[in-house]
Parts: structure tokens; sequence; C-alpha cells
């Protein structure tokens, strides 16, 4: 017995030798690190230059000028030597200086008389020679953070953002007063409208990383890992919104449960305690959360499809026109349905509560727009269309365990009215989306 | 309105982390414009164009003066030195011209400003040195490689099989002397023969042959002009085109001639990968000899276009003082460097006669249009060099 304690003990004291254990890797790291930085001929002998790389991030057409954002994504320091226009060499200036270390930026300034509405290849070439072109496809004024310019992205993230959310909740009424299994119907309609989208944002923000992006950045990794860290800290935050919310509206409801929560109200073990118990509030609380999780989810989407309108204006790659915006409006429309559709069997929600939903989820479109408008950023793109879909897939992932725990004994895949939803939903946005 | 709280804090922690993203990665861009210290100017050269100012470095091959010690080439001395070679006279009276060229392919040079790229040259330059003798002189060249790969010179004109230099290389390190007669009088092009053919090429072994004829050209100011082109990047397309080596040069170094006074352009095209270059003379027109194989003009024009190692000789003056253009008329040489001025003076001649490394040229500012033919002074033969 003593001899246990003492093994149970020493392995939780830190002696000399486990310090000197963990610190050994640390020290053969640093000196290899040493060694390599100031002798790097003792592995490689080679003497060949590694290739240069250049990413140009994005091009802006201005008064008489042609500027472009350069990124040196190589493996080392980068000399810029000349720009050019469609291949013609043009004097420019570069800021903040030619020489750019591994990472850094800088923006090269044509001055050049360019038409509207024409393509252009700008190219930039560094000291060894290498050419690197990016090609626009129709050159248009770069949006100038003026009144004017906001209130038009304002506009247009109203209409393509806000107006369809608010559209959809306005079915909020109609939604209540289904059967259980058109219910269930429209619960999994919902599913498969966010899948649809989760998708959208992932195949976007891939697009972006592989056409804007260099390999440097690992973008495509970046996706990933941005989505599932959004998915697995939404997916607690939503857990402990729901015991909150269920221990909170406790006095509010009928539906008193013989289990007593009057304890510690902060301490984690009645949190837990009250979660499992309580199942009958959140039978009713849940649905409310999830509709927010779901307003969230669908304002990072419309945040990052705002970034989207907004950088394709700036990029001269589209030519807003209202046909463009009454797509973007139908397809919209089915988010309001996804927000409210949960709520449908809890009880009444006022109305300014179902504002604030659409607000949550249509809003950032109009803050995305101007953000994507005026300071467009490939990499800020990317990151927020993944956190977007990460988010997506948390709400669907919330739907889809409250439609289980709706549906116990039947389960999820038995309920044919699930299965046609969740396949109408995705159709409903994939028809929607020819339009865009 | 009963929102739990953590739905709210939820909210704005979203909103901060949005607007935290968005500065941090927008922020460079405003900082970058903060150190004003200095001021250039860009742009400007061309009419109707903005001139901008920057905090930051100016990229302006057009104007930019490439630095002499890193440059592939010195332009303005190329144009007008001839090598006539070491002479000596043989036993029955034949003028023998003896010439070494050293090719190199280790070196990187700047072929561009800023630009820098691996150079295989003749005597360290591109185009290679200027080989001029007169119709049946011997010339002898010994070729010394100093470089990794084998090599070899390949002269237009006519000469034995063993002297064309395709079928034996040079190794490295290697010596070989070519020997033959200069004939026919024109000029001809000369260039490394190995394989890949392209590459030789394109890297920069080749320059220009001229034999005289016997009777010799009327008096003139003599020029060379060897257009070519550089694909830095290896996608069989050229990044820069050039005239005598470095793009744009002639731009901001205009070649200073005397109005009136008779010019004479030994032009040859060695530009790789496109089928076609063109010389295109402003404000004026030229007596075209093809090939420079007769001494009657084929054409009186104001462009010649000429495929790879097509050559001949331009002749002109200026009427009028001023700043003249001559270019590619194919408009994308001429906007990636081939592009050039000729500044035309009253003909006081002193400071023109300090850049000219022509010898044996008199009574300059007695030569006028009225001696526009080829039957008066001409240029001695030989001696030179």
């Amino acid at each position: 017995m003593e001899r246990e304690e003492g093994k149970i003990r020493s392995t939780h004291r830190i002696s000399k030798r486990t310090i000197l254990f963990g610190v050994v890797p640390f020290i053969v790291i640093g000196a290899m690190i040493v060694l390599l930085l100031n002798s790097p001929g003792i592995l490689f002998q080679s003497s060949i230059k590694p290739l240069p790389e250049i990413s140009i991030e994005k091009v802006e057409f201005s008064d008489d000028t042609i500027v472009a954002f350069v990124r040196n994504t190589g493996p080392s320091e980068i000399t810029i030597a000349q720009a050019d226009v469609n291949d013609r060499i043009y004097p420019a200036a570069i800021e903040p200086g030619q020489t750019l270390a591994r990472l850094a930026d800088a923006k090269v300034i044509i001055p050049f008389v360019w038409n509207t509405g024409e393509p252009y290849g700008i190219g930039i070439t560094t000291d060894d020679g290498t050419r690197f072109e990016k090609t626009v496809n129709s050159a248009a004024p770069a949006p100038r953070p003026t009144l004017g310019q906001a209130s038009t992205f304002a506009l247009i993230g109203t209409y393509v953002g806000v107006i369809p959310v608010m559209m959809g909740i306005v079915w909020y009424p109609f939604i209540r007063r289904l059967s259980p299994n058109k219910y269930n119907f429209f619960l999994s309609l919902t599913a498969g409208l966010l899948v649809f989208l989760g998708i959208d944002a992932l195949l976007e923000s891939n697009e972006i990383a592989v056409n804007a992006l260099a390999p440097a950045f690992n973008a495509q990794i970046l996706i990933i890992m941005v989505a599932i860290v959004t998915f697995i800290s939404l997916l607690y935050v939503s857990q402990r919104l729901i015991q909150r919310a269920s221990k909170r509206s406790k006095p509010d409801t009928e539906y008193k449960s013989g289990y007593s929560s009057h304890s510690e109200p902060d301490s984690e073990l009645s949190d837990i305690r009250s979660s499992t118990t309580s199942f009958q509030q959140q039978l009713l609380i849940r649905p409310i959360a999830i509709s927010m999780m779901i307003a969230i989810g669908i304002g990072l989407h419309n945040f990052g499809e705002g970034l989207a309108i907004g950088a394709a204006v700036l990029l001269g790659e589209v030519a807003l026109s209202s046909f463009l915006v009454l797509g973007f409006t139908l397809h919209n429309t089915t988010e309001g349905l996804a927000i409210v559709a949960p709520m449908a069997k809890s009880r009444r929600i006022p109305v300014t509560k179902l504002m604030i939903m659409g607000l949550i989820a249509g809003g950032p479109t109009i803050i995305g727009a101007w953000i994507g408008g005026f300071l467009y950023s490939p990499i800020a793109t990317v990151i927020f269309l993944s956190i977007g879909a990460g988010a997506i897939f948390q709400v669907v992932y919330s739907i889809g365990s409250w439609m289980y725990q709706t549906n116990r004994g039947r389960g999820l895949l038995n309920n044919p009215w699930i299965i046609i939803g969740f396949a109408f939903g995705m159709l409903i946005m994939y028809l929607t989306g020819l339009l865009v | 309105m009963t929102y739990p709280r953590i739905i709210i804090l939820f909210g704005v922690a979203i909103s901060i982390m949005i607007f935290g993203i968005s500065t941090m990665l927008y922020s460079r861009t405003s900082l970058s414009d903060q150190n004003s210290s200095k001021l250039d100017t860009v742009g400007g050269h061309t009419p109707g164009y903005p001139i901008l100012q920057t905090t930051g470095d100016v990229l302006d091959p057009t104007s930019f003066v490439i630095n002499p010690k890193t440059a592939v080439v010195e332009p303005m001395k190329y144009l007008r030195e001839f090598n006539y070679g070491r002479i000596s006279t043989s036993s029955n009276g034949t003028v023998i011209r003896d010439f070494t060229l050293i090719a190199s392919d280790r070196q990187t040079k700047e072929v561009s400003p800023g630009v820098f790229y691996n150079v295989w040259t003749f005597n360290g330059t591109i185009p290679g040195p200027t080989i001029r003798a007169t119709e049946g002189d011997v010339i002898r060249i010994t070729l010394i490689n100093n470089g990794t790969k084998f090599h070899s010179i390949h002269f237009h004109g006519i000469h034995p099989s063993e002297m064309d230099g395709v079928f034996e290389g040079i190794a490295p390190g290697g010596k070989f002397t070519y020997e033959f007669t200069a004939q026919p009088f024109g000029v001809f092009p000369y260039h490394c023969h190995m394989q890949p053919l392209e590459e030789h090429i394109t890297h920069g072994l080749y320059g220009v042959f001229i034999v005289d004829p016997k009777q010799g050209r009327p008096q003139a100011d003599e020029m060379v002009m060897l257009m070519n082109g550089y694909d830095t990047d290896f996608d069989t397309e050229n990044n820069f085109y050039t005239v005598n080596g470095i793009p744009f040069y002639y731009m901001h170094h205009p070649i200073q001639i005397e109005k009136n006074r008779l010019i004479r352009i030994y032009l040859v095209n060695m530009l790789e990968f496109d089928p076609l270059n063109n010389f295109h003379l402003h404000a004026n027109m030229f007596d075209f000899y093809k090939t420079g194989t007769k001494l009657i003009p084929d054409e009186y024009t104001d462009i010649v276009t000429m495929n790879q190692a097509e050559r001949g000789i331009l002749e002109f003056s200026y009427k009028y003082p001023g700043k003249y253009m001559f270019h590619a008329h194919k408009t994308e040489f001429a906007e990636k460097g081939w592009t050039g001025l000729f500044l035309v003076k009253e003909g006081t001649s002193q400071s023109v006669n300090e850049n000219l490394n022509v010898t044996s040229i008199r009574n300059i500012t007695n030569y006028s249009t009225s001696d526009f033919n080829k039957t008066t002074s001409l240029v001695p033969t030989g001696g030179v060099n």
C-alpha cells in the first residue's frame, strides 16, 4: 500500500530527471536550427536558387491607374523588377518597396489609361526574369468607399439578404399549423437547404483558395480546419446555450419537472444534471435555441455571400444585374424558412424576436458587401466562408438530433416525409441557384 | 425580450471576431502609406498618361539606365564598334585578320533593368563583337571554349565544310581556329551551332560579321544593329525584345547623328521564337540593300521585315533636326523593348565625333545631301584595329 502510494505520488511530482527529459528535445532542435541556419551547405550542396513565386491577389482599376496587389508566396525573398499590362512593359511604382520578404505584400501602381469592360492581363516580372500574370475579364472602376457606393451595397445587401430572410420568416404562422408529418417535412427540408448551403460555401472557398491563393497558404487545409473548429465550438456553445436557457426559463413554463435545480446555479454538476433530466423543458426551449443558431449560421453564410458579391463588383467579374439580384433573392427566401421551421411547435414567438433573428441572418450580407467591395482579401473570404460552412453543418447536426429526439422510436430514415423533405430542400436550392 | 444572455454574448463575440479578422487583414495596406520620407515620380513619358508620386520604388525599364557593370552589353559602345582583327600579310600579299572569341555559359547578367539571366556569350556580351573584314581577306578566328558545354561558331557566307561550325564542336576547355577567305561582301550573322540549337541561340551566342566590298562603300556614319529577344522564363516566348542587347536603351540614350550626314546601319535579325521582326524608321525613308551583297539598293522604304538570320544594310540621312523614333513595327516587340531614338543635330560635328568610334571619317561638315550617291569618297579598307 505504501509503495503504491509512493508510486502514485512520484508520478505527480516532477523530478529533475523528468525536467531534463522534457528539455532535451528542445535543446537538440534548437541546436539543429542554429546549425542549419548558419551553415546551409551542411546538408544541401546545391547552389540552385529556389524558384520564385508571386501571387497577384487582386487588381483594381481606378482613374488612369491599374493597381495590382502582389504577395511573395515563394520560399525566399524576391525582388520585383518590372510590371506590364497585356504583356506590354510600362513604368510602375511599387509600394512599400520592390524587395519582398517571404509572404510580404506590395502594391504595384501602373499609370495606364484603361477601357471599361475590356479584359486585361497584369504581369509582374521578378529579377530572375520570371513573369507572373493575373487576368481580369472585364475592367471596371473599383468601388470607392463613398457614401453613395456604401448605400448601393447596403441596398444590394438588403435585397439579397434581409428581405428574403424576412419573407421566409413570414411563413411562421403557416408552419405552426402543420401536422407532425408536414412539420417533419419542413424541418428536413430546412436541413436539406442548409446542407446545400454548407457544401456551396466549401466549394466556393475551395475555388477561391485554388484560383486566388498561393499554395504557400495551404488554404484548402485551412478551409477544412476552420470549418471543423467552428463546428465543434458552436456545438459546445449551443449545448451551453440550451442548458442555460432551459434553466433560466423554468419559472415561465408550465411543464414543471420533478427535479429541483435550486442548488448552485453556476455549478457544472447541476448544469449537467438539469440538462440530462429536464428533457421536457428542452423540447420547449431547444427549438428557439436551434432557430437562433440557424440564424447565426445563416448570418455567417450571408456574410460570406456579401463578401462574394462585393468582391465580384470590385474585381469586375460581374456586372450586377437586376436578374442576378432577383436570383439571390429567391435563393435566400428559403433561408428564412429554415429559421422558423424548428420553432413551429413551441410557444408563440414575439414578432420582435423573429425580426431580430431575421436581422442576424440577413444583415451580415450588407456588412459583407461593404468589406468585400471596399477591402477585398481572398484569404479573409476563404476564412469567413469556412466559418459559415462549419456553422451551417453544426445547425444541420442540431436539427438532426432534434428531429431524432422528437421522433423517438421511429428513427430518422424510416420516415418518408423526412427523406423527401431533405431531398426537396436541396433541389430547391439547386433550382433557385441556377438563377444566380 | 427575455433573450438568454449567452445568445447576445455569442452574437457580440462573433461580430468582434469578424471585425477583428477584417481589421487585422487590411490594416497593413494603410500602414504602408505612412512612411512618406521620400517621393519618386512615375510615368509621364506618354502624352495623356498620369504622373504619379510614390513613397515606394519605381519600376521603369523605359527610362532606367542599366548598371554597366552588370549589364550584358553597353549598347552605345557596341553600336559603332567594329573589330578588324590583328592584321598581318601573307607572302602573296593577302591581308590576314586574326580574331579571338571566348565562349562562356556560366555568367548571369542584367538583360533588362532589374532582370538577371544566365547569358551564354562570345567575349562576354550579347550580341558578341562585330567582326569586320574586306572581301578576299583571310580571316582566322580562334574560339576558346570557356564554358561548360560544347560550343562552336557557324558563320554565314562561303567557306569549306570543316569551317562551318556544325559537325565539329569545341569541348569545354578546348580551342579551335576557323580559317577561311571572307566572301562574298555583305552582312552576315555568326552564331553557335551546337544542339539544342534553339537553346544556344536564345541564350545569346551570336553576333554580326561584315565583309566590305573591295572598292568600299561611300563614307558614312556607320553603325551595327542586331535585333534579338530574351526568353527569361523559358516558356518559348520572348519576355524582352531589343536592338543591341538592352530593351529601351536608345530611348533614354538617343543615338546622336548629324543632319544631312549619310547614316549606314548594318542590320541583322537574330530573334528566336517569333517568326518575324522588323525595323521601322520615323519621318524618313532609307535605301535597303538586302543581305548587303549588292551595291545597288533593292528598295526605298521606311520599313523592312526579316525572319531569323535575315539581314541587310540601310542608308539614309535626316533633313531636319530633332528626335526620331525607330522601332519594330510589330508593336508588341516595340512595347517590350525594341524601341529607340535618333537625335538629329545640326552638323557641328565636334560633340558627335567624341561619341563616334568610327575612325577615318573626314569632311563631315562638308558632306551634303547632294553627295548622297555611291560614287564619292570611300571608306578605306583595312588599316584599322
